[in-house]
Formats: C-alpha cells, structure tokens, sequence
C-alpha cells in the first residue's frame, strides 16, 4: 500500500508526461488550437488570482494590462523591428507603470465599487487606443508582418511551438504564484482579503502589499497580452482591450477555486472544453450561447460551491486517500 | 450662443431623467440591500424589449405598456432577491458582486440568443413631435419621459418617507441588525427595494422605447451611467443620485455639443476617473436618505 505523499509524486509525474507529449501526440490543429487557449486563459486566469483571489480585490480590467502587453510588444516589432521577446518584458513593464495611477484612483474603493472602478479604466484605455490614431493604428488595428519560421520574433510554423511558450508563460505563473504563497506576502495578501481594516490593525501595510501584487498581476498579464498578438498575427483595441479577457480571467479563477494555485487551471479546463463542445455541436451561427453558458456555471458555482470545483477534487482526494491518522 | 448651450442643457436634463430611474434603483439596492447589482442595465433592456412586443403585437403605446413592464418587474425583482441574492448576502463581497454580475452577462447574452442583435425600434405618433418655445427645441417624447421620471422618483421618496415599510426600508438600509431587532423583516424589506428598483429599470425601458432602439447591449449604456451617478451621489443616497444622474446628462449633452458626436462614453469615464480621484465619498456626505 502506497501512501499519499508518493501518489501525489506519481501523479504530477504523469501529468508533466501528458502536458509535454500531448501536441506530439495530437495534431489536430483545432484541438491544439484548444490546448493553447486553455493554457493561454489559465495563466491569465492565475495573473488575475494573485490579486482577485489571494487579496479578493475583484478586478474586471485586467483587459487593459492584456492590451498594453499586446499594444507594446506590436509598436515595438511594427514600427522598431525589435523582437516580441524583448517587448513581451517591455510589455510587462509598461503595464506595471500603468498599473500604479490605475491602482491609485481605483483602491480608493472598496468591494463592488473597486471593481467597476477597473471596469471603467480599462475601457478608458481602449477608447484612447480608438481615438487617438497617432498613437497606434486607430479602430483598424494592423496585422503582425509575418515572417515565417522566425522563433527570434516570436513566430512559428508549428502550432506546436506557440503550446510550449504558453505553457512556459503558465509555469512561470504557477510559479510565482506557489513562492507568494509561501511567502510572508502570501499571508499578508490572505489576511487583506479575509479583513483588510483588521489586517491594517494589525500592522500589515495593506496599501503597499495591494500595490505589490497588483504590479506582479499587470506584469503576467501582459506577458499573455504580448503573445496572444503574435499567436493571430493581429492587433486592433476591440481585441487587444476586450472586456471578455477581464471576464474570463475572473471566471476561470472563481470557477475553479479563488484563491488556491490550481484553481484558475481548473477553471479554464472546464470552460474552454465546454465552450469547444459546444462550438463543435452549435457551430458559432448563434451569438451568445457561450456566455450564457458559461454565466449558467458561474452563477450554479457561486450559489453551491462558492470556494470553486477545486474543493470538489481535493474532496474527493480525501476520500480515497484518507490522512493517515498515524502520521498526523 | 447661449442658445445652444441651453439647447444642449435641455437635452441633457431630458435624457438625465432616464439615467436618474436607473440610478435611484442602483442607489436603492445598493442603500437597503448593500450590494451592487450589475444587472440594472438588463432589466432596463428587458423593459424595453416587452414594451417593443406590446408594441409590435398588441399595439399598445409604449408609455401606457408602463402598467405592464412596471408590475412585471418588480415581481422579477422579488424573485431575483428571494431565490438569488439572499442566498449570498454575508460578509464575503466575492458571490455578491459575481452573481449580479453573471445574471448581468446571461440576460444579455440570451437576449442575443433569443432576440439576435438587430436594433428595434416602436415608431409612435410623437416620436418626431417636438415643441418649439423662442428658438428652442424640446422632443416630446423625452419630455414625456423626463416628467414621468420625476413623477416616479418624487413618488419613491414620498413612499420612503411616508410608509411604514418606506421607512422599515431606511432603518433596513441605516441599521440592519437593529432594524431586525426592531421587527422588520428584512428579506421582506429586501424583496421590495429589489422589486422598485427594477420597477424603475423596467419604466426606464419603457419610456426610452419611443425614442431608443432596443437591443441586447443597450442595458450597459445606461447602466454605466448609473454607477458613476450613484458614486458622485454619495452610495446609498436617492436624492444624490437623481441629482447626480441630472448633471451627468447634461455633462454628456454639452460633450457631444462641444467636444463631438461620439464623445458621451469619454465624458462619462473622465467624470468617473474626476470623482474618484478628488470626491471618492461623492459630492454629498456619506449618509443613507
């Protein structure tokens, strides 16, 4: 009998296997279109759960770090012939900046109120990219030069290479994610989110932890916004700024558990195959149908396992591999 | 001159009418019940949408179909309140603002399903009528809208302040535990401001319908409108609200006259980036009334 410490080892073990051989295995490029949207809303998703989950500041504008990553790295390659790999980081960067008047005006609120604060700036943003056309193509956007097998400018042949970067960019943000959580800012950021005024009383300075997180947050989420450009060769501020990104980042957090490291993951698996299903069956004639579903499963989590299907697996985990009472 | 800019006051004031019935309803949920429903919106379009079918089938005039869309949702109010939102009121903001929020995106997004995209509109005997007073131009049927508007906010504050469960409402909304321990119900009392407030909504989708299309999205005009009046009219307050609501239709009206056509959307996010950074309380005090 084996116990669950050395299951645990054998199962992550065979997940890295699966996650690293699939696109060996399937080549289908609709599903590895698939595969590289779920690790690509994933990562988004984790982003947006060290800020939204771990310090519950409910943020639905993270669209805007998404377009300033996407915004950046494509002025830089357009108009500079600089590598997206450079403008990936100068993406991240210039979000951090933005990220600080943003987080200033917007942490003024509380609760609700933060939230359509972030709502009302990232589309702010997106209205300055439509407006001001000398600053980057206006409403039309523009199209990615592409250059064939380039993997110095962040292009490929094969789909197979933009599913190994994505699943780089959501190992980096586990990652991070599992050091903040072991970290004194990890408990700071939990203590914020359970009480923030009973946090502050106790000495914890929850404006400069709120402004800490929500710098590392914009950082990784433009890295998404950087690569998502140079996966569909395409740039205008309806994609770039999409209010859907800041919705779905939430989603797949809160569905699949807020605050814990796998959540987001879980999350994502569940609504992107169940919005592939449903692409396959319906085809995508209707408008809509996707996110009435997906706000069919938001709204049946929220009222029945509001701490996210995450609690349902490690339930379940539980179930079968009781603690051993030796041990403990 | 000034005439124009009396001219565009005129509109603004007309139209703020419309935004003040959508914002008293956010300020009174958000007052009484102490969420924010992000929802408001929707429930404007769905006014909207069963005027255009009365409209369309019945042939019932828009602003009569009132007595119709009003009762209709106040009784979605009370459902929503009963079987959704009492089940996430506690100390986590978490399940409250994403269950307004998903009601939010699956109205819309079955209304898309159910209605497509396309734009509806009701033509009405009065939708071109206009009266013309020494040079100015007032539409009549945003006049019609704007008064009956009033009329609806000058009745909620009566009811506010007059009825016993007006005021079991602003104790509810003052004090809930007290309030309970006074006596008041306050699922019962919740139930009812949900219930006006998306009776507002719903007299908001009815009076645009004579001079505004209907279509899925058509809640997030307003309902973005709404948040920043109820911010600048200090949270919770219904008077700042109708008044925050009336100037921020007459700030949009002068931005589309001074500034261009498609301006209104960046008038209303600099009011609210304004209102953040210097009156984060509102304009008013922080009371509830």
């Amino acid at each position: 009998m084996q116990s669950p410490g050395q299951w645990k080892v054998v199962a992550l073990a065979a997940l890295v296997v699966v996650v690293l051989g699939l696109p060996l295995v399937v080549t289908n490029s609709f599903a590895i279109d698939i595969f590289i949207r779920i690790l690509l809303f994933s990562f988004i998703g984790v982003a947006w759960n060290l800020m939204g989950g771990y310090a519950k500041q409910l943020s639905l504008g993270h669209a805007a770090y998404f377009g300033l990553g996407a915004y950046t790295s494509t002025i830089l390659q357009v108009d500079f012939g600089i590598s997206p790999w450079i403008g990936m980081v100068a993406g991240g960067g210039v979000a951090m900046l933005a990220s600080l008047p943003i987080g200033w005006l917007c942490f003024r609120l509380r609760g609700p109120y933060f939230t359509i604060a972030t709502i009302a700036t990232a589309q702010a943003l997106m209205l300055i990219f439509l407006k001001f056309r000398d600053l980057a193509w206006g409403a039309e956007g523009t199209t990615i030069p592409n250059l064939g097998n380039a993997p110095l400018m962040m292009q490929f042949e094969a789909k197979a290479a933009y599913y190994y970067v994505a699943l780089g960019l959501l190992v980096l943000g586990l990652v991070i994610t599992y050091r903040i959580e072991n970290s004194w800012m990890g408990y700071y950021l939990v203590a914020i989110g359970e009480d923030e005024d009973a946090a502050e009383a106790i000495g914890v300075n929850a404006p400069r932890i709120k402004r800490n997180i929500y710098l590392i947050s914009a950082f990784l989420t433009a890295l998404a916004g950087t690569f998502y450009t140079q996966y569909i060769y395409f740039i205008d501020p309806a994609t770039a700024f999409n209010f859907n990104i800041s919705i779905e980042a939430a989603l797949v957090a809160i569905v699949g558990g807020i605050g814990t490291l796998w959540g987001p993951v879980i999350g994502t698996l569940l609504l992107e195959t169940t919005s592939a299903l449903l692409q396959s069956w319906l085809g995508s004639s209707i408008g809509g149908v996707q996110l009435t579903v997906y706000s069919l499963i938001l709204i049946a989590v929220i009222l029945w396992r509001p701490t996210g299907l995450i609690g349902v697996i490690t339930d379940g985990w539980r179930h079968y591999f009781p603690r051993n009472p030796l041990r403990a | 001159m000034l005439e124009t800019v009396v001219q565009a006051v005129i509109n603004g004031l007309l139209i703020g009418g419309i935004y003040a019935l959508v914002s008293i309803g956010v300020t009174l949920i958000f007052g009484v019940v102490k969420i924010v429903n992000f929802a408001q919106g929707e429930f404007v379009m769905i006014g909207m949408y069963i005027s255009f079918f009365l409209a369309t089938q019945f042939g019932i005039d828009p602003i009569a179909s009132l007595f119709v869309t009003m009762p209709a949702l106040f009784v979605i109010g009370v459902l929503v309140q009963h079987f959704l939102i009492r089940r996430v009121l506690g100390p986590n903001d978490m399940p409250q603002i994403f269950l307004t929020f998903a009601l939010s995106l699956l109205l819309l997004n079955l209304a898309l399903m159910l209605f497509t995209a396309n734009y509806r509109t009701v033509h009405t005997s009065y939708s071109d009528a206009a009266i013309h007073v020494s040079g100015l131009y007032i539409p009549v049927a945003k006049l019609i809208a704007f008064v009956v508007a009033m009329v609806l906010s000058g009745l909620l504050w009566v009811f506010l302040h007059t009825t016993d469960l007006g005021k079991a409402m602003r104790a509810a909304a003052q004090n809930r535990d007290v309030a309970t321990l006074m006596g008041i119900n306050p699922n019962r009392v919740f139930c009812v401001a949900v219930g006006i407030a998306l009776a507002l909504a719903g007299a908001a989708g009815s009076l645009l319908m004579p001079f505004y299309s209907a279509y899925p999205f058509v809640g997030q005009v307003f309902v973005l409108m709404a948040f920043v009046a109820v911010v600048l009219g200090t949270l919770g307050n219904v008077v700042g609200a109708l008044i925050a609501s009336l100037m921020m239709g007459i700030a949009e009206s002068l931005g589309i006259q001074y500034v261009g056509a498609d301006s209104g959307q960046i008038v209303v996010f600099a009011m609210l980036l304004l209102t953040l950074a210097f009156k984060p309380n509102g304009l008013g005090g922080g009371r509830v009334r």
